[in-house]
């Protein structure tokens, strides 16, 4: 058996230990009474708040149970906020405003005031915007504009299409593509031009990158660019991201650029340095979104990206990083769309994840968080009465937050047509505060809306249907297996056919498209960010002044990376040497010589 | 009955979007159209490339990701310049092109864009009626590898008019030096993966040779077909490689009934090399004729073949010249080296067995089946074909 067959087996033992827990606390006298004393105890520890109107409100709301099995099924079988299972969120207090002062009830009732002798930290804003445009100097503003009224810097980045393949701005019919859909990145010069500006070393920045198939070689762009700037000592204090996530390409996305094997062997190379290296990095961002975007159903993202998840824990630990290094330093990144599912699709991947990664892989509390990163769902969006997407991506954002997602970015009503455009983004962006801080459904109480009969039904659902898929990619041999065998791909390109036939026949409303369309606002008038011919001309130069003057180094370099390759060990400490030489052209190129080049599946 | 249309799609370099794509195949398939997919992270010269070799109506390119202005143009652009111009371009990218984009993409020579909300039904309509009616009278080929694919267009619409109608061909024309390879062997084994490694090795041992690849997919009479093989080989979008889809229209055995024609005259056209490779095939196949065109056939196994004795009914295990048993790094790929081995034996022949695992970049056992096909000129009928 896998390691996922033992996840399924983890969560049924699991549940049945809450079943166990109900029953005893019914029968055991004791037991009983201990919990009902634990369970008062919680509530009176619990801070009042106050709502701007004056109303008092707990910030955390409990269901309002007394009896000891009912107890023990919510403390079991969901947890606090911040509490394993986790199915209420992975912090206790996720984006509750902070209080100066704390009120408490005393045993008599009354409300006593008094103010906080300790600091309370502002919690940190957990809006994220994706952004990558052009060249890296109109990144690097960009990134300037989107930061000025924030308290902390995380920067969220996209990349162009050649870059995302690990080619280069001058390769063979690529031109068109420089800059469009996300920065050109060909070296670590552009890395150094794209944060430019910006403390990489400093707590409040952080930077998120979202590329998997050539990671390695940007993750190392990234490195050298920080040493350049900041010195060596700057790299145990780097903070961000980077996506790396190499099945869900191959499941879904399809910008993979090696074979697997080698693809997960670069990935695993880098986590074993990051991992000790960079211990505030976060080396891979498992990634369900594009699985959602390819189509796939809600449940099939969240189990796909889930045993995607297992599969890394079994890889990075068979190479011998302890789990409490590695779990710590796992991410995770889920689509979150209008289906019913949503209402708690993560509320239940953060259960699975925390249950598995604690019974199979005996991971420690800090190594059971599934932290989650959500964005909403590009593909609801249409290009059709386009401003209707206003109103989905807000119902989306409702939907990520009543999952206590970690942090959410919201999409621009224009993304059907381009790279978002400045005023879409603003208004994105104010979606989200607007819902967190003019709104008051999320920053007076924790569990505002958890555990209504309905969402409770469909967590039981999503759990049992993400089990049923856990146990087929378990028969077909576990998740590598699975792949090689394109069983999540045909699952996923499946799913998405049926959607657009739903769509095409009407079963599935979209307003504007197949429901109320009145056409008039066929044609948009957006304003479209398109990269001038004339940057795009720029980018190819400044890589060809690279090149030359780099040219008799990279040849060593590129020599000595593939010897290391070949030899099988960590190649990474190489490929930072090489990126200061070499362009990722040229690098993937010479990495493909070694082992190949990715056979695409269809 | 005439010939289904044939069409190309893709999704351009750099863009990995083909749910769409994949969506309108199925479409476009279930609707009578022969769908060659090259699929997607496919630069302008590989769809050139391709739409030239396959002879097809049209070219469909579905773009999310950008640059599609440029990358239109630049296929229009390249078709002219190699003398393809009546290989058509249509396509689409959601919301990503723009009312003005697609006014300037067909003012460079696009006949059609989609835009985000066109329904399936109007994208099938459009290919039936602007890529339906037979090409009229078509302006001479400017290149041999053009003229090759238009007469074997002519071969395959010529069975397609004449239901029923034989090879005309003779078996055992002489074809100069050219070896012709057949593959076969049931779905899944790894066929195609098998010959793009080979492909790899033809070209890197040669620096001058020219390999075509002959490949079927299977079909319906008269209904459309997904000929995908394309889509997954990554070394044999080489301007050394010709390599035609077709589909078997209706013909059981793994081939189509314009595969002989075609083959014969794939086999005199200058290749170094002729591979012809079957759909996924059954037990009872063979479908390589005895005395016929091709020299050497290759069955590939799938380790995972079920009981011992279903060896004994697969035909071409009798016939093959070498068998290959793929995928021979999963856990039952040992049981199976053995009980072919001793199926083998019962023939008394110099079969040869080789395990591979063609997904393996460097695969030792493709480099020794690349050996024995490629050093083995002497035919195994003893004409001794060798080239000089």
């Amino acid at each position: 058996m896998s390691k996922l067959g033992q996840v399924v087996e983890s969560v049924e033992k699991y549940n049945q230990f809450v079943l166990d827990q109900v029953k005893r606390a019914r029968t055991d006298q004791k037991f009983g009474r201990d919990l009902l004393g634990r369970w008062n105890d919680i509530k009176a520890k619990i801070p009042v708040t106050r709502a701007p109107t004056g109303l008092a409100l707990p910030r955390l709301a409990l269901p309002e149970i007394d009896e000891p099995g009912e107890i023990a099924r919510f403390l079991f079988g969901e947890g606090l906020p911040g509490e394993f299972p986790f199915l209420n969120g992975a912090y206790r207090e996720m984006y509750l405003e902070p209080i100066r002062e704390v009120e408490s009830f005393e045993k008599n009732g009354e409300t006593k005031k008094s103010k906080t002798d300790k600091k309370i930290p502002q919690a940190e804003e957990p809006t994220r915007l994706f952004s990558g445009l052009m060249l890296a100097e109109d990144t690097n503003e960009r990134f300037h504009y989107l930061t000025r009224h924030q308290r902390t810097h995380r920067l969220s980045t996209a990349f162009d299409g050649p870059t995302l393949y690990g080619i280069d701005s001058d390769a063979d019919g690529v031109f068109g593509k420089i800059g469009e859909g996300g920065v050109a990145i060909d070296t670590v010069e552009d890395m150094i031009r794209l944060y430019d500006g910006f403390d990489l070393g400093s707590a409040i920045f952080s930077a998120s990158m979202t590329i998997s198939g050539p990671a390695p070689i940007i993750m190392a762009m990234y490195i050298a660019a920080a040493k350049r700037r900041f010195g060596p000592s700057v790299v145990p204090k780097l903070r961000g991201t980077i996506q790396a996530d190499i099945f869900k390409e191959v499941q879904a996305q399809n910008e993979t650029i090696f074979p697997i094997e080698p693809s997960l062997r670069f990935l695993t190379d880098m986590v074993e340095f990051t991992t000790r290296e960079m211990p505030r990095w976060y080396p891979i961002s498992i990634s369900g979104y594009h699985i959602g975007e390819a189509g796939s159903t809600p449940v099939q993202q969240a189990a796909y990206t889930l045993s995607n998840g297992f599969a890394y824990a079994e890889m990075f630990a068979a190479r011998g990083i302890p789990v409490d290094q590695f779990g710590p330093r796992l991410s995770f990144f889920l689509d979150c769309g209008l289906d019913v599912e949503y209402i708690a699709l993560a509320r239940v991947s953060r259960r699975i994840w925390a249950i598995g990664m604690r019974e199979v892989f005996g991971a420690g509390a800090k190594a059971q968080l599934y932290k989650l990163h959500t964005q909403t769902s590009g593909r609801s969006l249409i290009a059709a009465e386009f401003k209707n997407n206003l109103t989905r991506t807000a119902a989306e954002l409702m939907l990520a937050y009543m999952n206590a997602t970690n942090s959410c970015h919201s999409n621009s009503a224009d993304e059907p047509f381009t790279t978002p455009s400045e005023e879409w983004i603003r208004l994105a962006a104010h979606g989200q505060a607007i819902l967190l801080e003019e709104s008051g459904i999320f920053k007076h109480t924790m569990n505002m809306l958890s555990g209504s009969p309905g969402m409770k039904a469909v967590e039981r659902a999503v759990e049992a249907a993400i089990l049923d898929e856990f146990r087929e990619i378990e028969r077909l041999g576990g998740v590598l297996a699975a792949v090689e065998d394109r069983y999540q791909r045909s699952q996923i390109q499946n799913a998405s056919h049926r959607y657009e036939q739903q769509i095409n026949d009407g079963v599935r409303p979209i307003i504007g498209l197949n429901r109320y369309r009145d056409g008039s606002d066929d044609i948009p008038e957006v304003k479209l960010a398109r990269t001038p011919r004339k940057k795009q001309q720029s980018q190819v130069e400044r890589l060809a002044k690279f090149k030359k003057k780099n040219a008799e180094k990279a040849k060593c370099a590129l020599n000595k990376l593939a010897t290391v390759v070949e030899s099988g060990k960590n190649c990474f400490p190489e490929l930072l040497e090489a990126v200061e030489v070499c362009s990722l052209g040229q690098i993937t190129g010479r990495l493909q010589e070694v082992v190949g080049r990715f056979r695409p599946m269809v | 009955m005439a010939s289904p249309i044939r069409i190309l799609t893709a999704v351009p370099i750099c863009d990995g979007h083909d749910s769409a794509i994949n969506t309108i195949n199925l479409e476009f398939i279930r609707h009578g159209i022969e769908v060659v997919y090259l699929g997607y992270h496919r630069s302008v010269g590989d769809i050139v490339r391709a739409a030239i070799q396959e002879d097809v109506r049209a070219i469909g390119i579905s773009s999310y990701n950008g640059g599609h202005v440029e990358f239109f143009a630049e296929v229009v652009d390249l078709l002219r310049k190699k003398g393809a111009a009546d290989i058509k371009v249509f396509g689409g990218g959601g919301g990503t092109i723009t009312h003005e984009d697609a006014a300037a993409m067909r003012r460079k020579g696009v006949d059609e864009i989609f835009f985000a909300g066109t329904s399936l039904e109007e994208m099938v309509k459009f290919a039936h009626q602007r890529y339906g009616k037979p090409r009229w009278k078509r302006a001479r080929a400017k290149t041999s590898d053009i003229e090759l694919a238009r007469k074997l267009t002519e071969i395959e619409d010529g069975y397609a008019e004449i239901k029923g109608k034989t090879s005309k061909t003779r078996p055992g024309m002489s074809k100069s030096s050219t070896r012709v390879i057949g593959f076969t062997g049931p779905g899944g084994a790894g066929k195609t993966t098998l010959i793009d490694e080979l492909v790899l090795r033809f070209l890197n041992k040669d620096r001058q040779s020219r390999v075509a690849i002959l490949s079927h997919d299977p079909s319906v009479i008269g209904e459309g077909a997904l000929l995908g093989d394309r889509a997954t080989m990554i070394n044999s979008q080489n301007d050394r490689v010709f390599m035609r889809s077709m589909a078997t229209r209706g013909q059981a055995g793994g081939l189509s009934p314009a595969t002989h024609d075609c083959l014969a005259l794939l086999a005199r056209s200058g290749f170094d090399y002729v591979i012809i490779e079957t759909v996924g095939t059954g037990q009872e196949a063979m479908p390589f004729q005895k005395n016929g065109i091709v020299d050497q056939t290759v069955l590939v196994m799938n380790p995972d073949y079920g009981s011992r004795l279903q060896l004994q009914k697969i035909v071409m295990l009798d016939l093959a010249d070498m068998v290959v048993v793929n995928k021979s790094d999963l856990q039952r790929a040992r049981t199976a080296h053995t009980e072919i081995e001793q199926r083998l034996d019962q023939n008394r022949r110099a079969q040869r067995l080789i395990d591979t695992v063609a997904k393996r970049h460097r695969d030792p056992g493709v480099d020794r089946l690349f050996d024995l096909i490629s050093s083995n000129r002497k035919s195994k009928r003893g004409t001794g074909r060798k080239k000089s």
